[in-house]
């Protein structure tokens, strides 16, 4: 674990929530799927939101996805200032295989070379003991 | 709807954003919303005893934040509506309170509906309230997203990547918006901005810079609604609703991967038109909902002035000034003349009623007689607003 504090935001976990976070801690990413319909769902909801049935299921997928859009943020605002020794990072809306979009970090990638369509991969970075948090890095490393 | 209802009285404050040592004025939320409720009742020759037994439209402020703040305001400014109502909606406050009012007014439940919006989302200075959604506090700021800036900008980048559309194009946008606002004299900003200024400017988050963004400032905008039997029988020349469009949760395409650069104001201004019984050709002139520079563009797409893709070109070739042929946000809209939080949605309709007016001097449209609102809210996870609507304003029933 790192021994530095980590002073970024951290998400409230929650009964809901709990599988999601528990999954990343073990490097895993696991959504809702709906066993009537059988679509996956992201972000974790109360019920299938595309038809309305409660028995909802969590399921492994497989952490790739592409870029639909991304952006190269400059400032901090509206976050925590911890932030800024980031910057400049690129914020991505992925769409991923499955079949949602998440939002999330594409790291180990210049800014500028983030482009629509790149395939990414999930992967987790323990921000403490208890939340690993989702980024992206290119599928296939240039070079 | 037809123009059953009509717009008897508005009311807007100066804006501030409450630095002090420029001598700008500080004041609460509570107090703007007072300020502004006075201007209305003024403009139409009611009074504050008049609205007892009457309805009473408020938004959901920023600051301060309680759980019942409608019940907060009617009780500290001595308010007694039968009706109370409070908006929730973000951007479009205006256009969805407007809808429910219009309701309850062609119910018979009351004659007058007061809408009073004040908001400080610049006080106390250096304060940031933890003002959002739960989505954002768990999967947005843990994952390193700020906020309207992100999403905006994401917006902004798909557009160009699949259209080809240019910064400049935005720029348009900021530089006329800009106009505006210094023709107006109770926008915040004033500051001369030219093409080169706006590409100089500086960049939040790829390709939105500063002068892309809204500009929150602490004020209060209101306005009264009655119904057409009660109109004439005020000060000032009504303004009539003639047709309205609301939507939630629109997607288009995959609700679970949609195309994040068209808004709901699709469908809610096709409706809100088809209510009126006009084409969109007889508009004088859009107050769009500019939280971004980006939103107008998408908008005047989404309306159908020019197809999905082409607002880059269209914006680039048509005068949207106030002496052109298809004028916006002729008060310089949020971007130049201030956001006043989440009164936001307040500002196209006030700026609407002056122009149907005719007392927008200075940035006054020719001839203008009927026009559009919308709003938009709620920045929604994965795709653009949760919230879209559409009003359709006109001089005449």
């Amino acid at each position: 674990m790192n021994e530095r504090k980590y002073e970024k935001p951290l998400p409230e976990v929650t009964p809901l929530t709990k599988p999601f976070w528990d999954s990343t801690k073990r490097h895993e990413l696991v959504v809702q799927r709906c066993k009537s319909c059988g679509r996956y769902i992201w972000y974790p909801k109360a019920w299938c939101p595309f038809c309305g049935s409660r028995e909802l299921e969590w399921a492994k997928v497989s952490g790739l996805g592409t870029v639909y859009a991304a952006t190269t943020t400059r400032i901090v605002a509206g976050n925590s200032p911890a932030w800024g020794e980031e910057l400049p990072y690129t914020i991505a809306i992925v769409d991923m295989d499955e079949g949602f979009r998440m939002y999330g970090r594409v790291v180990d990638v210049k800014p500028e070379e983030v482009e629509v369509g790149m395939r990414v991969e999930i992967y987790f970075e323990d921000a403490t003991e208890e939340i690993a948090i989702p980024i992206f890095r290119p599928l296939e490393k240039k070079k | 709807m037809g123009g059953d209802i009509a717009i008897v009285g508005i009311g807007e404050t100066p804006y501030s954003r409450a630095r002090v040592k420029k001598g700008e004025i500080v004041m609460s939320a509570e107090e703007y919303t007072a300020w502004a409720a006075s201007l209305a009742l003024e403009d139409s020759g009611l009074t504050k005893g008049d609205m007892d037994g009457q309805g009473l439209a408020v938004v959901g402020s920023e600051w301060p934040h309680s759980e019942i703040w409608s019940a907060e305001i009617v009780q500290n400014l001595g308010f007694k509506p039968k009706l109370l109502l409070r908006g929730d909606f973000g951007g479009t406050n205006a256009v969805e309170l407007i809808v429910q009012a219009a309701a309850a007014l062609k119910a018979g439940m009351v004659d007058y509906v007061l809408f009073a919006g004040g908001d400080s989302p610049m006080l106390p200075p250096g304060e940031n309230p933890n003002r959002t959604w739960r989505y954002e506090l768990d999967y947005m700021r843990p994952f390193g997203l700020m906020g309207f800036i992100s999403l905006a900008a994401l917006m902004m980048q798909r557009h160009m990547y699949l259209y080809g559309t240019k910064q400049e194009h935005f720029g348009k946008i900021a530089v006329t918006q800009r106009e505006h606002a210094r023709l107006n004299p109770n926008a915040y900003v004033k500051t001369p901005m030219t093409m080169e200024d706006y590409l100089n400017s500086r960049i939040l988050s790829d390709p939105l810079r500063m002068f892309d963004s809204t500009l929150f400032v602490n004020g209060g905008l209101a306005f009264i609604l009655t119904k057409k039997e009660l109109a004439d029988k005020h000060a000032k020349n009504p303004i009539y609703i003639l047709g309205y469009g609301l939507v939630h949760n629109y997607a288009e395409g995959d609700p679970a991967l949609p195309d994040i650069t068209t808004t709901g104001v699709k469908v809610a201004a096709r409706d809100s038109l088809e209510m009126a019984c006009i084409s969109r050709e007889k508009l004088d002139f859009l107050q769009l909902y500019d939280d971004f520079t980006g939103a107008v563009l998408m908008q005047i797409e989404d309306i159908g002035f020019c197809n999905k893709g082409e607002g880059g070109k269209f914006v680039e070739q048509t005068d949207i000034s106030y002496r052109g042929t298809l004028p916006v946000n002729t008060g310089g809209g949020l971007i130049s003349n201030g956001q006043p939080g989440m009164a936001a949605g307040f500002v196209q309709v006030v700026e609407a009623v002056k122009q149907l007016r005719g007392e927008a001097m200075n940035r006054q449209v020719n001839g203008a007689r009927i026009g559009l609102v919308s709003g938009l809210g709620a920045l929604a996870y994965g795709s653009n607003f949760a919230n879209a609507g559409a009003l359709i304003l006109g001089v005449e029933p």
